[in-house]
């Protein structure tokens, strides 16, 4: 069996990742998948049980209400010897990193991190040198392994269960007092804006011409709820701060769509957003560089498309297609 | 406190990289600079030994705190140490071998933990990944291999009034500012020795003195290889099969029309890449 | 604002062949006396040496050999021996190889080096040998008594975009020293600040040219390691001074560059576009077939010979390698003079260290060496070449029969900006070479491809006295020719928003070439080194 291992969110319920890491262990096609759960709530167990798993292993013990290593790895090691899967996977979210190699090298295995696609049901993909170059990597024989997918990676929008809800197992885990104490989980306005954890990004460049056009830009980032970010020229010029830059002398972001708006593409931009799932552009220059690793281009004044683009997102997604 | 700083160079931002014969690594022949996120983890170790108040003294005192910056490298990687010893750190420690960028982070993590065996340390602080293999997994295998608690992705905020950033260093015990997802974040605390992975961005990066330059050349290093601590590829848990250029994005679809119809068919296409 | 003081016996700016040359013979010949070698600092602008190290390069080895004999066998160094030269006649559309190659262009017995692994490997001697060097330290300003040099300041770190300190402030370092060497290459900063300040100039104004390289990785066996090509004529006009190179490295890399004189009549001369043109040549396009572009790099050389030389010594101070301008134009090699001149430097300190001696007798140690030996005969090579090709080769010719004289004794030169026509006399500026990213490159490109990388929020390096003429009468008089010489694109004209032209910088574009310096009409601008560690990555 390859064992999931599920993850809640802070607000309550299944983190949707967790979804996207068992349609990755079906896609392995390596025998039936299980996943377990520790703590969480009933919404994340009816999420779970609806998803076509074999078996839901729902660890419980009251140290469970709150995240730490410690915990989770003792409790997964138990379950791990009670389900016997032949493989782990899970969503490489932030709590993920934080475990999963300690899991690993406990159980005497590896985690293989990251991962893209997979070869085979023993081969995984995972780029690497910040997305320049990919590799295929596998477990050196005989020991457990761990795997995390990169999120959205994988599609779970098609998975389905015909049958009733799986089966669940309750473990009684029994992990040790926790070695770290965990305070409150708080929010607190960044400093600086993280834009490589963005999932949509809206990125302008010298076809602005003007910083009063920036509000139009705003608007279309609203609209696609997405984070504003810029070519250098425009951070240069002191239009939008430098920590919105993207590029080599910016930052790296890989989100799922990026939309370039009046962006030739020089290389120097290229090499921070290649990454992108999605990549959009709009430019007035049929030659521009962006084309060609653009997905949708958009050879047009942007001063038009850009308004008549964010009326078209602000109208309902049942309007008229193309 | 005595803080270990585990580093390691990475090729240069946008070094142009070759596959190798191999087809398993790039090819070397690229400029190297120190790994980013380990620098930043080498200013955490710095401004905590700045504001390591010792009896109540005022901070900048006479400091009890050592820095000791340890590399896993080729021959090469003893100039990441001389920056980091040029910055500020009071040791360093050279874990060299050839074959150091074939292991994993398994194996790096061995190397590490046979290299200070018979040291304690208080607090042992790396960059959260590389830049290269991005595993970001050593510091959380130092930690299991050492039996010591942990926290990953840690911020430091910007201190006050003498105590230190994020990261409150008391006799047995410290305080660490986690990041979550969705700018959130969390206080935890733990016993030492223990492991951070330092996240990036946490402040500005320190500029080496000409004066830290000239004492670097004097301050202590230690030099062991891979051989000597019995750490080998052989070691590692994962294998790279196979390293290969991504295949290049190909232009996709131009949309035609009047500038009203092309917003049209791009908002359906925006929906359908990023279902809400 | 208190600054950090420092002192040492002798600071030298500038890692290149002629400062490690010095530090290197200077810290061997105080261990022969038991001295200590640790009050020497070698400063480098660069993150790492070597990083801002350029030439093509094919080294005379008499210099390195004074140095260290052994250097032709040390796989460290991987000097490469000259197989084979030849020099190869370009029209458009057609190459024909030159049945006689010239004497000043065999080089039998010549290595091809890579400058700045050169650097590398002589930068460990030094270090082992007890120098203190120092990377990312930038030499900004000399600290004068009078006349009398007393030190240097080194550069702030962590200014920004403002001109405000930021949170990682480091004020630059006073270091006094009794003896400063300048070692900073061609038109260095600080050199340009001494002659200013004292007034020295050499018997001729020093003239430079402008050298864009690319590295290319062939098919195996395409172009032989160790074959050394030059090229004349296309795509440069007649009245146009310079050549192109080919040189076969290792692992089927090749170097190959244009050299473009800084002396145009034509303001909308671009070095760069030039180079590119170069690739479409036929011949060129065949060699670079099914290759790929691995490297850019752009530098300046000076050109203008022994009598474009100014003093080299003074109270406090030498001036060697590029900086002074030790470079053979007709042999286009300059590394084996830097590095003589660095070591003569060195003798001429450790003689002022031990009272055997002074610094001022170090020009009569550069006129008694073989370095006044090789310039004297072609000192003025260059300068006749001022009337076009053809007048030049003829001038050679006949100073090859006069032992350097020619027809003049010391032939007049200009100052490469002051030839500039205004753009009233010629005709539009011709359009440059579209890039196709297989073959051709634009500038944007290629700097991607040296490895630029500069703190972004840092004050702008290139300090313009009055951009008002670069916006007024630049555009009317030359068509702000600085934005077709900078190999870069540091410098762009654009619309304002008023539709009237205005310059608008890219600072971090920079490649340190100081072409600009050079070049620009109105001497108005002026290169300032930017904050320690930027620069191109010429290492790897």
């Amino acid at each position: 069996m390859i064992l999931v291992i599920a993850e809640t969110k802070a607000s309550g319920g299944l983190n949707p990742a967790s979804l996207e890491a068992v349609a990755a262990a079906q896609q392995l096609g390596a025998g039936p998948v299980g996943a377990v759960l520790l703590g969480g709530d009933a919404s994340a167990v009816a999420a779970l049980t609806a998803s076509p798993i074999e078996r839901l292993y729902h660890g419980q013990h009251p140290s469970l209400a709150t995240y730490s290593p410690d915990v989770w790895v003792q409790a997964l090691v138990q379950i791990y010897e009670q389900a016997q899967p032949t493989l782990i996977l899970l969503a490489h979210t932030y709590q993920a990193r934080d475990f999963a190699p300690q899991l690993a090298t406990r159980l005497g295995g590896a985690l293989i991190s990251d991962v893209t696609g997979m070869k085979s049901s023993t081969v995984f993909i995972r780029p690497m040198y910040q997305g320049k170059l990919a590799a295929e990597v596998s477990f050196r024989p005989d020991i457990p392994g761990v795997v995390t997918v990169q999120i959205g990676a994988f599609n779970h929008a098609s998975l389905r269960r015909d049958a009733a809800p799986a089966p669940v197992t309750v473990v009684n885990v029994t992990p040790d007092a926790p070695r770290l104490q965990a305070g409150e989980i708080f929010t607190e306005a960044k400093q600086a804006i993280d834009l490589s954890q963005a999932p949509v990004i809206v990125a302008v460049g010298r076809g602005i011409k003007d910083p009063k056009n920036l509000d139009m830009a705003r608007q279309l980032a609203d609209a696609m709820g997405a984070e504003l970010a810029a070519s250098r020229p425009i951070c240069d010029n002191g239009w939008l701060p430098m920590d919105r830059q993207v590029g080599s002398s910016g930052q790296t972001v890989a989100p799922k769509l990026y939309l370039a708006v009046g962006i030739s593409g020089a290389i120097q931009h290229l090499v921070g957003m290649r990454g992108a799932r999605t990549v959009v552009a709009i430019n007035k220059d049929p030659d521009a560089p962006i084309f060609e690793i653009a997905d949708y281009g958009v050879v047009g004044d942007l001063f038009e498309v850009v308004p008549a683009l964010i009326a078209a997102l602000q109208s309902p997604p049942g309007a008229p297609p193309d | 406190m005595k803080i270990l700083v585990c580093l390691k160079q990475v090729p240069g931002k946008d070094a142009p990289l070759r596959i190798d014969a191999s087809q398993r690594a790039i090819r070397d022949d690229v400029p190297y600079e120190i790994n980013e996120p380990d620098l930043f983890a080498l200013e955490a170790a710095l401004r905590l030994k700045e504001a390591h108040v010792k009896d109540g003294g005022e901070p900048g005192g006479e400091p009890e705190s050592e820095i000791v910056a340890l590399t896993v490298g080729p021959a090469r990687a003893s100039q990441a140490l001389r920056e980091a010893l040029a910055k500020g750190a009071d040791r360093a420690i050279h874990v060299e071998g050839a074959e150091a960028p074939q292991l994993d982070a398994y194996a790096v993590a061995e190397a590490i933990t046979r290299a200070i065996a018979g040291e304690r340390y208080d607090l042992i602080l790396t960059g959260l990944q590389a830049d290269d293999d991005g595993f970001g997994q050593t510091g959380v295998i130092v930690a299991e291999l050492l039996g010591a608690p942990h926290a990953t992705i840690i911020m430091e905020v910007v201190p006050v009034a003498g105590r230190a950033l994020g990261v409150e260093a008391d006799a047995c015990r410290i305080r660490a500012k986690r990041e979550l997802e969705g700018g959130r974040f969390q206080w935890v605390e733990m016993p030492t020795p223990a492991v951070l992975a330092i996240q990036s961005g946490i402040g500005k990066l320190r500029y080496a003195t000409l004066m830290g330059i000239k004492q670097a050349k004097n301050k202590p290093l230690r030099q062991t290889t891979l051989e000597e601590l019995g750490v080998r590829p052989s070691l590692n848990r994962q294998v790279i099969e196979r390293l290969y250029l991504p295949p290049k994005r190909q232009g996709g679809e131009l949309l035609t029309g009047t500038a009203t119809e092309q917003a049209v068919q791009l908002a359906a296409r925006i929906r359908r890449a990023i279902p809400r | 604002m208190t600054r950090p003081q420092l002192e040492a016996e002798v600071v030298i700016v500038g890692a290149g062949p002629a400062g490690l040359a010095c530090a290197l013979h200077l810290a061997r010949l105080l261990a022969a006396r038991q001295l200590p070698a640790d009050n020497i600092f070698l400063l480098e602008k660069a993150r790492a040496l070597g990083a801002h190290q350029l030439s093509g390069a094919v080294m005379d080895p008499r210099g390195l050999a004074e140095l260290e004999p052994e250097f032709a066998t040390d796989a460290a160094l991987g000097a490469v021996p000259v197989s084979e030269d030849a020099l190869l006649l370009m029209a458009a559309g057609r190459a024909a190889r030159s049945p006689i190659t010239p004497p000043p262009l065999h080089n039998h017995g010549n290595s091809i080096v890579a400058l700045s692994r050169l650097a590398q490997w002589l930068g460990a001697k030094v270090e082992a040998a007890g120098v203190n060097i120092f990377t990312a330290v930038a030499g900004r300003e000399l600290l004068f008594e009078g006349a009398h040099l007393t030190g240097l300041r080194t550069d702030d770190k962590g200014i920004g975009r403002d001109g405000q300190p930021k949170s990682n402030f480091e004020p630059g370092t006073d270091i006094r020293a009794p003896i400063v060497v300048l070692a900073e290459g061609p038109r260095g900063s600080l050199t340009r600040e001494l002659t200013s300040h004292l007034g020295l100039r050499g018997e001729n104004p020093q003239v430079y040219s402008l050298g864009v390289k690319e590295i290319w990785e062939l098919p195996a066996g395409r172009f032989p390691t160790g074959r050394v090509l030059h090229t004349l004529g296309w795509p440069l006009a007649p009245h146009l001074y310079g050549g192109g190179w080919i040189y076969g490295l290792d692992h089927n890399q090749v170097s190959i560059g244009l050299m473009t004189g800084l002396e145009s009549i034509d303001p909308a001369t671009d070095p760069h576009d030039l180079f590119q043109q170069f690739k479409t040549h036929p011949w060129m396009r065949r060699l670079l077939a099914g290759g790929e572009m691995l490297k850019f790099g752009a530098k300046t050389t000076p050109m203008g010979g022994w009598h474009a030389i100014p003093p080299t010594a003074g109270d406090g101070w030498l001036v060697i390698g590029d900086a002074a301008g030790f470079v053979n134009s007709q042999r286009l090699k300059g590394i084996h003079l830097a590095i003589k001149s660095g070591m003569l430097a060195a003798e001429s300190i450790f003689g002022t260290i031990t009272g055997e001696g002074r610094l001022q007798d170090y020009p009569d140690r550069i006129a008694a060496s073989w370095i006044r030996e090789e310039l004297w005969p072609v000192r003025n090579f260059h300068q006749g070449f001022a009337g076009g090709l053809v007048p030049g080769l003829m001038h050679a010719g006949l100073q090859m029969l006069t032992g350097g004289r020619g027809l003049h004794a010391r032939y007049q030169a200009q100052p490469g900006h002051e030839r500039m026509l205004p753009i009233a006399q010629l005709g539009p500026a011709p359009p440059r070479t579209a890039a196709d990213n297989v073959l051709t490159f634009d500038k944007v490109t290629d700097v991607f491809h040296s490895g630029t990388r500069h703190e972004e929020d840092q004050p702008n390096h290139l300090l313009i006295a009055d951009t008002d003429i670069c916006n007024g009468r630049c555009v009317r008089e030359f068509g702000n020719p600085c934005q077709f010489f900078c190999p870069a694109q540091v410098y762009e004209m654009v619309c304002g928003d008023d539709g009237a032209p205005r310059l608008h910088l890219n600072p971090s574009n920079c490649v340190h070439c100081k072409t600009c310096d050079i070049m620009d009409p109105y001497q108005i601008i002026t290169w300032v080194p930017p904050e320690g560690g930027g620069g191109p990555n010429y290492t790897g």
